[in-house]
């Protein structure tokens, strides 16, 4: 399904919160690349930095968020360094966006049809109203909601329809990348499970990579190639999607793990983790999770590990441990 | 509809908590108008002219006898007559100030809301830059520049000083009214001084609220995935954000009439303008009070008026509120 | 060769430092230094964070310091003149100058010693009306959003009536039959008809809060509604009760003047207000008396100006997303530099 060639390189990103007085650093310096036809996840805690992992990758970093070092390369060019036409061509052609909430991702005064076709007048004028009118037609077959409430408004339309709506409106231009914040979260479990079996159907179809953010490991499991899992803003492990749950390496990715209830067999106590994130404003020394990780040494507290590929356990993981 | 119907239900309510009020009152503070009229002519009249002037305030038989007769005059947009102007109808007087004082809060209003949003606009889009870091500050500073101050300084430097505008009336008085081009020519010029003192205290205010509108805004999701989508700048600025951000600048436009007819006023004073402010003013100093009571409801009704429009308005350009 | 090089924008070595350091991203300390970040003054640890916030706002301070000038100068000001504001201090119009510093009223009276002695009275009619205003507003607020219900609704009702009602026409009505309305007199007319903005926004605040979790608690625990409202609610509503406490005194001191100017006030009390009346009715402009009039003008622009200033930090901490632009010139510096595409939103 996924090749190996690597579409997107993330090397170094590294994002700011520049607040009024302080600078919080949200992001610190990931390296990660996501593969052709790919779905790669990023999971963690809420506030560790992944959705604005993701925004960056789309350019969308807004203030008071700077993007202060780095580069997210598409095809060995640095889409950090993008001037404006450049960048417009790569919205949505390359790059498309699903977000959290459905609700707040259409705009409520004007009719989703328009919502369609903006975009792909936008970057298909030769198309013409005709045209983008049509495959805004096909979109909506695609994603199964009748044509004919194409000139509907968003709040006629259910939860999970309006989903449906966004994965439309990310699939127009028939884009190599979707990146999926939270797409299902806001839904309730039923719906959750038919969008996702539909991202999954529409995936293999039209062969697109995903980069997949959620807070439901399981989902995650189920849904990814592969996991990247980000702590406080740095990447910890990044490994197949089985053996995170399987053969973690990272004592962090390995509670996370355990603080999700499996999806099939007997229910086990939640173990949540102790201790909160560090504050992104004063980070400590060595490496971050030291603070709350049962097995920290000496070591942990100086040194920040490194994200080093194990071959043995075929995954990278960052953790004094491991060596 | 159904929005609109409960809107009307309250307009009407609020109506009658204004009449009432104006009912209640005069009634309610020592000395009612009439007895001060009845003072002034220091007990020359009869019994029957005093019950006549009595009646003709309608405070005659009982409270609530009263309050009838007031409702049904109100009913007939009948406010009684004119003290000042005898034996004028303070109605046709009321009518007449409002309708000048129409052509300068309207065409006030008109540039001072578009041409506040869209600085706000400007501003929200490039916030924190040079535009919004200094004429922000400066707008609103203009908002809180009391009418009277502004409306002087315009008045001495353009009127007195300079001696480009005329130093009252609202047209050339050797002019017959119609609707011919020098007429109009002469209503304008006449008109400027005053519309341009409502316009700057009053566009800072638009410009402010547009602004904040606009950067909250900013950060919904759907304005981040109108920018994701590669959008023109131009169609994320105004189809996906001022598009959303227009609705609640309506309605602040129509609770704010108010406050401009009040402020309208003012500026009727400092520029001599034939208003319905320039009427009130004689009206206070004469006492006039059929006359002033006339003009709260007057305005009031204009602003419950300009509240119904601003609904309409709303159902037209949210199609939220059209469900049901 | 060389030349075609030269030609360039830049050299080859140039922009691989470029590359080097935009890829590259500064230490937090770098970053704070570039974008002019300061950390936060030791001093105002001890405070509550939004005071914190409010006092190292330049705008906010700019506002405070203009504000407490006029109050200091109202009252001084009258301690350094020997003259009465209500009695003849010299001739007609006399013109600024060592004897009358801003001159002298139609009157003869020293528009030095009537403007400091109607800072005294304007300022305490506006705030007082302000406050005043902003207290109903919080009390019905409160009540409307915390009870919820019928209350809600006939509280409601009467919120919006009032935002309806025309302001200054309501006023002018209660003006003209009290005959002259005393400075007194107009305080409490302008709070009674000013609380109804302060009131819708504190209702709406209140009713996000009502359904926060330290307040659900508070109620699982027993606790009393108005001890609830006392101590859940009302600290968290105390900069909306200050946003609206400064709209409110500047709506008020700009009645003020209006109603005073157009003649409704009690002309023997010397206020801001009165003054632009005296001058208005003498001529005080078409004579070519001036400081009649500019004195008392200005004083009133620059009161409703710090107000405004002060109004700007109150929103910038009732919503931080306002001040999310800030840095937006240093940040497109910062990534020029660096041969980044500045697209900054």
């Amino acid at each position: 399904m996924s090749s190996d060639r690597a579409m997107i390189e993330v090397r170094n990103l590294t994002v700011d919160y520049i607040g009024e007085n302080s600078v919080a650093r949200a992001v610190n310096g990931i390296d990660f690349d996501i593969r052709e036809g790919e779905a790669f996840g990023l999971a963690g805690e809420s506030g560790c930095g992944k959705s604005t992992v993701a925004f960056a990758l789309a350019r969308l970093t807004r203030l008071p968020g700077l993007v202060s070092g780095g580069q997210v390369r598409l095809n060995g060019e640095d889409v950090l360094n993008f001037d404006k036409a450049r960048l417009k061509a790569y919205r949505w052609n390359e790059v498309s966006f699903v977000f959290q909430s459905a609700m707040n991702a259409l705009n409520p005064v004007i009719p989703v049809s328009e919502q369609i076709m903006d975009v792909i007048q936008t970057h298909k004028p030769e198309l013409g109203q005709q045209g983008a009118r049509e495959r805004a037609v096909e979109l909506f077959e695609l994603v199964g909601i009748p044509p004919r409430r194409l000139d509907d408004f968003p709040h006629q339309f259910s939860g999970g329809m309006r989903q449906r709506i966004c994965i439309a409106i990310a699939l127009a231009l028939n884009p190599k990348l979707i990146i999926m914040d939270e797409p299902t979260t806001a839904l309730d479990v039923v719906v959750q499970r038919d969008i996702i079996e539909q991202i999954v159907e529409l995936k293999s179809r039209l062969g697109f990579s995903v980069l997949f953010i959620t807070h439901d490991l399981g989902l995650m499991i189920e849904f990814c190639d592969r996991i990247g899992v980000m702590y406080s803003g740095e990447l910890v492990e990044v490994a197949p999607a089985e053996s995170i749950l399987t053969n973690p390496q990272h004592p962090y990715t390995r509670a996370l793990g355990n603080s999700f209830p499996p999806l099939t067999g007997p229910r086990v106590r939640l173990e949540g983790i102790a201790g909160t994130p560090p504050d992104l404003r004063a980070l400590p020394q060595g490496c971050r999770f030291a603070p709350r990780c049962p097995h920290a040494m000496d070591q942990c507290r100086v040194q920040p590990p490194e994200l080093r590929y194990y071959p043995q356990h075929r995954s990278e993981a960052a953790c004094h441990l491991l060596n | 509809m159904v929005f609109l119907l409960r809107r009307l239900a309250f307009y009407v309510a609020a109506l009658f908590v204004a009449i009432t009020l104006n009912f209640f009152i005069p009634r309610l503070m020592p000395g009612d108008p009439s007895a001060r009229i009845i003072a002034s002519f220091q007990g020359r009249l009869n019994e029957a002219q005093v019950e006549a002037i009595r009646k003709s305030y309608g405070l005659t038989g009982s409270l609530w006898e009263q309050y009838v007769t007031y409702l049904g005059s109100v009913a007939r947009l009948d406010f009684g007559i004119s003290t000042v102007q005898f034996p004028e109808p303070t109605a046709s007087l009321l009518f007449y100030g409002a309708t000048w004082t129409l052509v300068l809060v309207g065409i006030a209003i008109f540039f001072a809301f578009i041409i506040g949003s869209m600085m706000g606009i400007h501003a929200a889009w490039n916030r924190g830059r040079f535009f919004d870091s200094v004429f922000t500050p400066i707008n609103v500073m203009l908002n809180a520049f009391t009418p009277a101050v502004v409306a002087l300084l315009l008045f001495y430097a353009f009127s007195l000083q300079l001696k480009w505008f005329p130093l009252g009336r609202a047209h050339d008085p050797s002019l017959m009214p119609g609707f011919d081009l020098q007429f109009i020519g002469s209503v304008l010029y006449h008109a400027t001084l005053p519309v341009l003192s409502i316009f700057l205290v009053s566009f800072g205010g638009w410009h402010l609220g547009m602004r904040n509108v606009m950067i909250n805004l900013l950060n919904e999701d759907f304005v981040i995935l109108a920018r994701a989508k590669g959008l023109s700048d131009r169609r994320v600025r105004y189809r996906y954000v001022a598009r959303n951000a227009i609705l609640p600048q309506i309605t602040s436009l129509a609770l704010s009439v108010g406050f401009l007819l009040g402020g309208a006023l003012v500026t009727e004073q400092v520029f001599n303008y034939p208003g319905l402010g320039k009427f009130t003013f004689t009206a206070i100093q004469s006492r006039d009070f059929s006359f002033i009571q006339g003009q709260l409801l007057l305005l009031t009704m204009s602003v419950l008026v300009a509240n119904l429009l601003s609904d309409i308005a709303n159902v037209i350009l949210d199609p939220r509120l059209r469900k049901g | 060769m060389s030349d075609i090089i030269q030609a360039k924008p830049f050299s080859l070595t140039e922009a691989l430092d470029r590359e080097a350091m935009a890829s590259m991203a500064p230490s937090q300390a770098e970053l704070m230094e570039e974008l002019r970040v300061k950390p936060k003054p030791g001093w105002t640890s001890r405070l509550p964070p939004s005071l914190a916030a409010f006092v190292t706002n330049p705008k906010g301070m700019a506002g405070v310091v203009i504000l407490l000038a006029l109050v200091l100068f109202s009252v001084f000001g009258p301690m350094m003149s020997d003259y009465n504001p209500n009695r003849r201090a010299g001739k007609p119009h006399v013109a600024p100058g060592y004897e009358h510093v801003l001159g002298t009223t139609r009157m003869g009276k020293d528009v030095f010693t009537q403007l400091a002695y109607g800072g005294r009275i304007s300022l305490t009619v506006g705030f007082g009306a302000g406050i005043a205003a902003a207290l109903i507003g919080l009390a019905i607020g409160i009540s409307a959003g915390y009870f919820g219900g019928r209350v809600d609704d006939v509280l409601t009702f009467f919120v919006n009536v009032i935002l309806v009602l025309p302001g200054l026409p309501l006023i002018i009505v209660i003006a003209t039959l009290v005959e002259q309305a005393s400075p007194l007199v107009i305080g409490v007319v302008l709070a009674l008809t000013g609380w109804g903005w302060p009131a819708r926004t504190i209702r709406t605040q209140t009713l996000t809060l009502r359904t926060r979790e330290f307040v659900l608690s508070a109620e699982l625990m027993g606790e009393r509604k108005w001890r609830i409202v006392l101590k859940e609610i009302f600290p968290n509503m105390l900069s909306f009760f200050v946003g609206g406490l400064v709209l409110g005194t500047i709506a008020a001191i700009l009645a003020e003047a209006a109603l005073e100017f157009i003649g409704l006030g009690d002309p023997n009390a010397v206020t801001w207000g009165t003054m632009l009346f005296w001058a208005q009715s003498n001529m005080a402009l078409q004579s070519g008396a001036w400081w009649e009039i500019w004195p008392p003008a200005f004083a009133i622009m620059v009161t409703g100006a710090a107000l405004v200033l002060v109004n700007f930090a109150v929103d910038e901490i009732t919503n931080p997303q306002l001040k999310a632009g800030r840095k937006i010139s240093l940040i497109r510096k910062f990534l020029k530099r660096r041969g980044r595409s500045a697209d900054v939103f």
